[in-house]
């Protein structure tokens, strides 16, 4: 009581004198204060919601561990150890047991999706025959729902997984639910809606080539380029139609790749044409897929063109040359390494020449021998197989 | 009472002055907190359903050399090596650049590796103190793996440039050879480059961490754990909202400062052309980082810079306040040689949002902010004597600041944890939220005291120090980094 | 179908995928094998160290040490006599898989893995 009083006559006098009258503060010391107010409750929010995501993570991941463990041996007794398949019956004969994916548990929201995120992994993990009664199971289990409930969404990201649940697990979707989404403006949906729909889709799977407009980025051709070069019974195209006739470069580099992959020679043509393309960067496309294809035939235009071409169509020439081997341009090689000054144009000079193997030996010897310290070791390293690029 | 009117006319100046600094400041960092949240919970939805096998199956996946420079570490360089060839990535190498060892690492990589010295074609592209050999192994297991033994340059920036012109891929990854990598880093760090949509991604980061407390077992992390002591504890927080905070947040506009030297993948070709790392400087990451900026507004390259919020590198902290004091004087000093270099670009709109945003941003409160708190502190005391200051608002005035700081330290923390649980227990995260409390008492005057030596420093030794530098952190890390290990 | 000489088969398996290291575990003991399976390369070492086994099938990337580490160091092993290697692993570029077999794994599978399939490839290879 007497520790108060002396407090009090402490302290009382300076907060009644400045603390007590807010409202007489200068605007700014108001605002302080208000924002003062506003900055410990964010804080005391954000410890609140650390400790509780934290309590709600982890009681998810015991949850997801325990759940993941009971349906990872559901699914090895049902299908990987399945009877009928171990016994030889075609998969898309086998009767599959639905009933122990049917009990209670599974009524719930979460298992469920669980179930569908472990069928994923489970079908990531494993091919051939099992790998289509995953897929049976999905869709006997009526688990598309989910995802097709997902593409109803409002939310993007919700509508990206609903596409990734059902491109993996191959269902069947109608193009009026895809091909809306193929030219949405969310960037990462459009991509997916792309792959779903070469993936799902039951007519001219590749049409939204004929009219993309937007770049098609690397990472999505690393994701068609698997589909287009995985899903089964895709009728391929011959893809010279979008060499010659696509305005979009991304798509032509694509399908430079795609010929390359299924060696398509009767694009040959339809790639010359692209040498005359202003774009350097698409010409250096088109010569490394020309090389890759061995259309030796068109040798002699690609030399004819060397000279008047910037320095990485240059390279990418004499890399082709390497590439078709005929034994015809060795001289061509061999006076480029000399005459060039260039580190690039001498390494690739050298390394198309050791390329040739017997017919150019004699002659790297004798450049070894001649050249200058610095050509003789680009040629040694060239040919020193500890050194790869 | 003369000086009185003096002090009275500066301190309204000072008080004018300091009232927009601080207001501006305080909304950049409501900005950063706002913008950084949206994008990492973007990046989350998103990043959980990312198919990264699909880089492991294809013959067009990028290829990356990993650039990791060494000084004496002979006592953890094998272990660091292999871990660096253990990452998850199907086309890359490994360079490492031994930068003139007085110790035994390069006979100790020679004899586990099956090295053999080969005749190397070697570009030099950058100028570098002279290579003297390159070697390779003979054993097929560690065909990825290049190193590099040259001379001495005094400085990381010098071995990089080495282990540059040695890489035959378009894009490196720049890291220490004592820091550690998540084994996934390459893969998340370059997918964001080929989802880049009509701008050129010519260099990107993610997040570091201190490797201090945590459970290293040959060179691979095996446990998360918040440092146990306080400095390097203090420098988590700090690292937590520069990465989470400051840098994701700026990422979001395309106007990321820097790219940390412990972990960043380039564009070879950018670097290259706009010169490779400074050798003369202290601060030779951002500084490369802010020339390549230049160099693609020179050219006009359209540029971007991205972080993504995941940690993907942890490295050792410096843990005593001499060694910690070193590494800040040398950054301060790097930054404002920094500005000083091309002060032509602070508000110069040619240069775009580097112009405008980037280098004014740094400029006014990187390089200023520890002169204006100085300048601020004295001003303080001078009223104090003089029995000038309004009390009450002085302390709500602080009192508000106070709590601002420790809003903005906790939501970084909170944003952190979003992405990833680092830690194992929740007692860490509360641990690390608690000591953010006292941030601002001990552990910011030390920022600004070895910043402003570290201006000194610059102001002092400028002419001297373009020709003639002194060896820099590099050496020191090695030496805390060899001395923790040992332990 | 399980049969007497190919009970006491030992394969070691290495893979850092808990699903696959689980299911290819349960396939293999099912079919007779005794199997002794771990999820990184510093364990895998050890066992390779401490016995003798009928054959290793092993993933490419694990932490500590890959797949070709591992080939290449229980080649130089006195206990790798003529023990049989096969690698499976998500990497699936030709150079890859050049690269696995010019170290001395004995076949290569690509993941996904198809069950039966490399139970046929596994037998073909531990031969009486």
């Amino acid at each position: 009581m007497l520790s108060f009083i002396v407090a009090d006559s402490l302290f009382g006098p300076f907060f009644r004198k400045y603390f007590y009258y807010y409202d007489s503060y200068p605007v700014v010391i108001q605002i302080a204060v208000f924002l003062t107010a506003v900055a410990i409750s964010a804080t005391i929010i954000a410890y609140l919601s650390i400790i509780f995501r934290r309590g709600k993570g982890y009681l998810t991941d015991v949850r997801t561990r325990k759940i993941n463990t009971f349906i990872d041996n559901l699914i090895t007794d049902n299908i990987i150890f399945n009877e009928e398949i171990l016994a030889g019956v075609p998969p898309q004969d086998v009767k599959l047991d639905l009933e122990p994916f049917q009990k209670q548990v599974f009524s719930q929201g979460w298992v469920k999706q669980a179930l569908v995120d472990r069928l994923i992994y489970f079908a990531n993990s494993f091919s051939g025959d099992r790998n289509l009664l995953f897929k049976r199971l999905f869709v006997e289990l009526e688990l598309e729902k989910l995802s097709f409930n997902k593409l109803k969404s409002f939310n993007n990201s919700t509508k990206i997984l609903g596409l990734v649940e059902l491109t993996s697990m191959s269902v069947a979707v109608a193009d009026v639910l895809i091909l809306p989404l193929t030219n949405s403006r969310n960037r990462k949906l459009r991509s997916e809606a792309r792959i779903a729909y070469i993936k799902l889709s039951k007519n001219d799977p590749f049409k939204f080539f004929d009219d993309a407009t937007e770049p098609l980025l690397l990472w999505d051709q690393l994701e068609l380029f698997k589909i287009i070069t995985t899903t089964e019974g895709l009728t391929i195209p011959n893809f010279a139609r979008w060499i010659t006739y696509s305005t979009n470069k991304s798509i032509v580099s694509f399908c430079l790749k795609l010929v390359v992959h299924y060696n398509q020679h009767a694009a040959i043509p339809s790639i010359v044409k692209l040498l005359d393309n202003k774009d350097h960067y698409l010409r250096v496309e088109a010569i490394k897929c020309l090389g890759k294809l061995k259309a030796d035939d068109i040798e002699e235009k690609l030399i004819a063109i060397y000279n008047n071409q910037p320095l990485n169509c240059q390279i990418e020439i004499l890399k082709a040359i390497g590439r078709f081997s005929t034994g015809k341009q060795i001289q061509f090689l061999r006076g480029e390494f000399i005459r060039t000054s260039d580190f690039d144009i001498k390494k690739n000079a050298a390394r198309s020449l050791i390329n040739h193997g017997r017919a150019a030996k004699d002659i790297v010897q004798n450049l070894i021998d001649t050249a200058t310290a610095d050509g003789a070791i680009i040629l040694k390293h060239c040919m020193n197989p500890l050194i790869k690029y | 009472m003369k000086y009185g009117v003096y002090i009275e006319l500066f301190g309204e100046f000072y008080e004018g002055t300091v009232f927009i600094y601080g207001t501006t400041l305080l909304l950049i960092y409501a900005f950063l907190a706002i913008m950084s949240l949206v994008a990492v919970r973007k990046f989350k939805v998103l990043d959980s359903r990312v198919d990264y096998t699909l880089l492991l199956n294809s013959i067009h996946t990028p290829g990356i050399s990993v650039i990791a420079p060494a000084y004496n570490e002979t006592i953890t360089i094998l272990e660091n090596v292999h871990s660096l060839l253990n990452l998850n990535y199907p086309k890359y190498e490994v360079i490492i650049v031994n930068d003139g060892s007085t110790d035994d690492s390069l006979e100790k990589m020679i004899a586990e590796f099956d090295l053999i010295e080969v005749d190397f074609a070697y570009n030099e592209r950058l100028k570098t103190k002279p290579v003297k050999r390159i070697f390779r192994s003979t054993n097929l297991a560690y065909s990825k793996l290049v190193v590099v033994d040259k001379i001495n340059g005094k400085s990381k920036a010098d071995a990089s440039n080495a282990g540059i012109n040695v890489s035959s891929f378009d894009y490196f990854l720049c890291t220490d050879v004592d820091s550690i990598l998540d084994r996934d880093a390459i893969m998340k760090l370059i997918k964001p480059i080929m989802e880049e949509t009509d701008k050129r991604l010519i260099a990107i980061g993610a997040t570091l961490r201190m490797a201090n407390s945590c459970v290293v077992d040959q060179g691979f992390m095996q446990k998360v754990v918040m440092p146990k002591q306080l400095l390097p504890r203090f420098q988590e927080i700090e690292y937590i909202r520069s990465f989470v905070m400051g840098k994701m947040g700026w990422s979001t506009i395309n106007s990321v400062p820097n790219v940390s030297g412990g972990l960043g993948l380039f564009d070879r070709e950018i670097v290259i052309n706009s010169g490779g790392y400074d050798p003369n400087s202290f601060g030779e990451d951002m500084e490369l980082v802010i020339r390549m900026m230049v160099y693609c507004v020179n050219y006009n390259i359209d540029y971007s810079i991205r972080y993504i919020p995941l940690t993907l590198c942890w490295t050792e902290g410096p843990s005593t306040l001499r060694v910690y004091g070193r590494q800040r004087s040398r950054w301060a000093r790097g930054l404002a040689q920094l500005m000083y270099a091309h002060r032509k670009v602070i508000f110069n709109p040619r240069y775009g949002k580097l112009g405008l945003i980037v280098m004014p941003y740094n400029f006014v409160f990187e390089l200023l902010a520890p002169i204006v708190e100085a300048l601020g502190i004295i001003y303080y005391i001078i009223i104090i004597i003089l029995d000038a200051v309004n009390w009450p608002y002085a302390i709500l005035l602080l009192v508000f600041v106070y709590s601002y700081a420790i809003m903005i330290s906790t939501l970084s923390i909170l944003w952190d944890q979003l992405t990833y649980h680092t830690y194992k227990t929740w007692r860490e995260i509360l641990l690390l939220c608690f000591t953010a409390m006292f941030e601002m008492i001990i552990y910011h005057p030390l920022i600004v005291f070895f910043s402003l030596k570290g201006y000194f420093n610059f102001l002092a030794n400028r002419k001297h120090s373009w020709g003639n530098m002194q060896r820099q952190g590099f050496g020191q890390a090695a030496q805390t980094r060899a001395i923790t290990a040992s332990n | 179908m399980p049969t007497n000489n190919i009970a006491a088969k030992k394969i070691l398996l290495i893979d850092d995928d808990e699903l696959i290291l689980k299911v290819m575990n349960r396939i293999l003991t099912k079919e007779g094998y005794n199997v002794i399976a771990v999820n990184n390369g510093k364990d895998a070492l050890e066992k390779i160290e401490a016995e003798k086994y009928d054959m290793v099938i092993t993933d490419l990337m694990m932490p500590y040490s890959n797949g070709f580490e591992i080939i290449s160091k229980f080649k130089q092993h006195p206990n790798a006599l003529n023990v049989p290697i096969i690698v499976i692993s998500s990497v699936g570029t030709e150079s890859a898989i050049k690269e696995g077999l010019n170290i001395g794994a004995d076949d290569y599978i690509r993941k996904p893995i198809m069950p039966d399939e490399l139970l046929i490839r596994i037998k073909r290879l531990i031969k009486e």
